[in-house]
């Protein structure tokens, strides 16, 4: 089961700047991430870094409003029709999802996608279902 | 089960009569006062053709600042050896006020307190311990006389050292206590910290609160914490102190001894009376004090007439709980707005608690009420849908209770200053020019 690091964030210069620093002293890689603004002055950055626990941890010890979010990552191909082909057994999988982002692993060869759904455990019996097993979480941490 | 059966369910109609009696004679009383003897000449008011107490309208309302400026004796209406007590208020700018008391004064103080004591259940069986400061601070002795003429073992405990408070109800068996609610809550948490169960290792079967700021909510809680009833008390040294209205058993409202007080509400803006039900500045008159009557006093503290009838029979009004003051109100789109209205629509809100701030801006040319509220860990999933919820249940509860329709502002944790619980959190920062 892969982690995602969800923070919230006032969107303010320097604001998420605070939250790359503070991961780099401590040593934690952002393996991919991506931010929600909402039309307020308001967001949520979500995280995926190697040591989900370990970014939790400090970033509550320096007060951010910080959650892990159970999150569901898929293997797809980098390459043309790689993310539509996805799709469309997530489709198929009749699984709804607020959020989604991704990252390659390797050019030309394989990447994932990182899903957020309101109900993560019925969207992996979905998919599972249908033969989609999530991805092992070595792979997404990148360990 | 009435203190003084007569007076307390007198018809209405007939409570008129008693008031018209009581403000003629006040206003005889008043004009033996260099301040009252110059206000009804600088006003042309003949106290003599006042004959009914609704003709009070026609009288000049009395200021905090009138009794300021006239420290101390310009609202003396006696000879000083007729006066056996004064009491000061806590004066934060300026003069303190001072009221000075006759005996009769302070028999009928001392009366109507019990009076209020006996409504909210308390009796001559009972062990009062009363935990406020005496001196010169009117809850102290007001509530010991109040005590007293009800008949109870009363313990004056007095402010502060919570050890001693809790040996004392210990050895004494105390069932009835008075406090602030702040206080109640300091008292609860050294219960908890000597391993004791408020519930099962005291006595105690009421509380009376009052003389300082609280919500509905505050009250629930500390009757949670206590598991038994808290009767809400107001009063203010201007009118004596406690014992200007208090809680019956029905805990709908605070009634306001009518044989006393002449009460009116009124829009502090227009200065015209409001209608029963409606928030307005509470103004008083006294009916029955000689040494120094007070006509038409403005409170500053905002509350409302409860329209409707008692279930326990009283006739005399009811006040709501004290909502705010005057000085705190603000106007945001043309609406009054108080800050505890706002307040205990944010208290309600687990996730919101004590965790905001209102700020006045002016955005566009336009005056908004914003909501600034911090996302904490302890309820924060990283969800948007959550949030967006949560914007939207403060907007909704507070365009409901003020009919302004917020700015909610959600804010990273720590962002907001550390208020003191007591503190009213409104800033106001438009420029109003
Ligand atoms: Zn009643």
């Amino acid at each position: 089961m892969a982690y995602q690091v969800s923070i919230f964030l006032e969107n303010k210069i320097g604001h998420l700047r605070k939250i790359t620093t503070l991961l780099a002293e401590n040593q934690i890689n952002i393996r991919t991430m991506n931010l929600t603004h909402t039309s307020n002055d308001w967001g949520v950055l979500n995280l995926i870094v190697d040591f989900p626990d370990k970014a939790h941890q400090v970033l509550n010890s320096q007060n951010f409003s910080v959650a892990l979010r159970e999150v569901i990552a898929l293997e797809m191909d980098d390459h043309p029709g790689g993310l539509d082909n996805l799709l469309g057994k997530v489709e198929a999988a009749g699984v709804n999802f607020t959020n989604a982002y991704s990252r390659i692993l390797k050019a030309g060869g394989e990447a994932f996608l990182i899903l957020d759904s309101a109900d993560t455990e019925q969207a992996r019996e979905k998919l599972k279902k249908l033969g989609l097993a999530p991805l092992d979480d070595e792979t997404v941490y990148g360990k | 089960m009435f203190w003084e059966r007569n007076i307390e369910t007198l018809e209405k109609d007939q409570l008129q009569v008693l008031q018209s009696e009581r403000l003629a004679r006040t206003l005889n009383q008043a004009v033996q006062a260099p301040f009252y003897k110059k206000i009804f000449e600088e006003y042309q008011v003949d106290p003599k053709k006042i004959k009914r107490s609704s003709e009070i309208k026609n009288l000049p309302f009395t200021t905090k600042q009138d009794l300021r400026d006239n420290v101390p004796y310009g609202l003396l209406t006696i000879d000083q050896k007729e006066v056996i007590r004064l009491h000061c208020s806590s004066g934060t700018t300026g003069n303190p006020i001072v009221v000075f008391h006759t005996r009769h004064d302070i028999d009928s103080w001392s009366n109507l307190m019990a009076r209020s004591l006996f409504a909210a259940g308390v009796r001559d069986t009972d062990v009062f311990q009363n935990i406020c400061g005496y001196g010169l601070f009117t809850g102290g002795l007001g509530f010991q006389y109040g005590c007293e003429t009800l008949g109870c073992l009363s313990i004056p405990a007095g402010a502060g050292n919570t050890a001693r408070q809790i040996k004392l109800m210990q050895d004494y068996g105390t069932t009835a206590i008075h406090a602030i609610p702040s206080y109640l809550n300091r008292l609860h948490e050294f219960i908890v910290a000597k391993g004791m169960d408020a519930r099962k290792d005291l006595k105690l079967k009421k509380m009376m609160i009052g003389a300082e700021p609280y919500t509905e909510e505050q009250r629930v809680r500390i009757q949670e914490m206590f598991g038994i009833k808290a009767y809400n008390s107001y009063g203010l040294t201007e009118m004596n102190g406690p014992g200007v209205a208090f809680e019956c058993e029905c805990q709908s409202g605070l009634h306001i001894w009518e044989d006393a007080y002449i009460v009116e509400i009124i829009d502090p803006k227009t200065l015209e009376p409001v209608p029963d039900g409606e928030i307005g500045e509470l103004v008083m008159t006294t009916l029955d004090r000689h040494a120094v009557p007070i006509l038409r006093f403005r409170t500053r503290d905002l509350t409302r007439i409860i329209p409707g009838k008692c279930d326990c029979g009283r006739t005399h009004k009811r006040i709501d709980r004290i909502t705010g003051r005057t000085d705190d109100m603000f106007i945001v789109k043309g609406c009054n707005v108080f800050p505890m209205q706002v307040e205990a629509v944010l208290l309600q809100i687990p996730e919101v608690a004590n965790n905001y701030m209102i700020k006045l801006e002016t955005i566009n040319d336009n005056s908004e009420m914003i909501i600034e509220v911090e996302v904490l860990s302890n309820w924060f999933r990283g969800d948007i849908a959550r949030l967006d919820g949560l914007k939207k249940q403060i907007e909704h509860g507070i365009r409901n209770e003020v009919l302004v329709k917020p700015i909610i502002r959600m804010v990273e944790a720590g962002s907001l200053p550390v208020s003191e619980g007591k503190a009213v959190r409104v800033q106001d920062l438009r420029n109003l020019n």
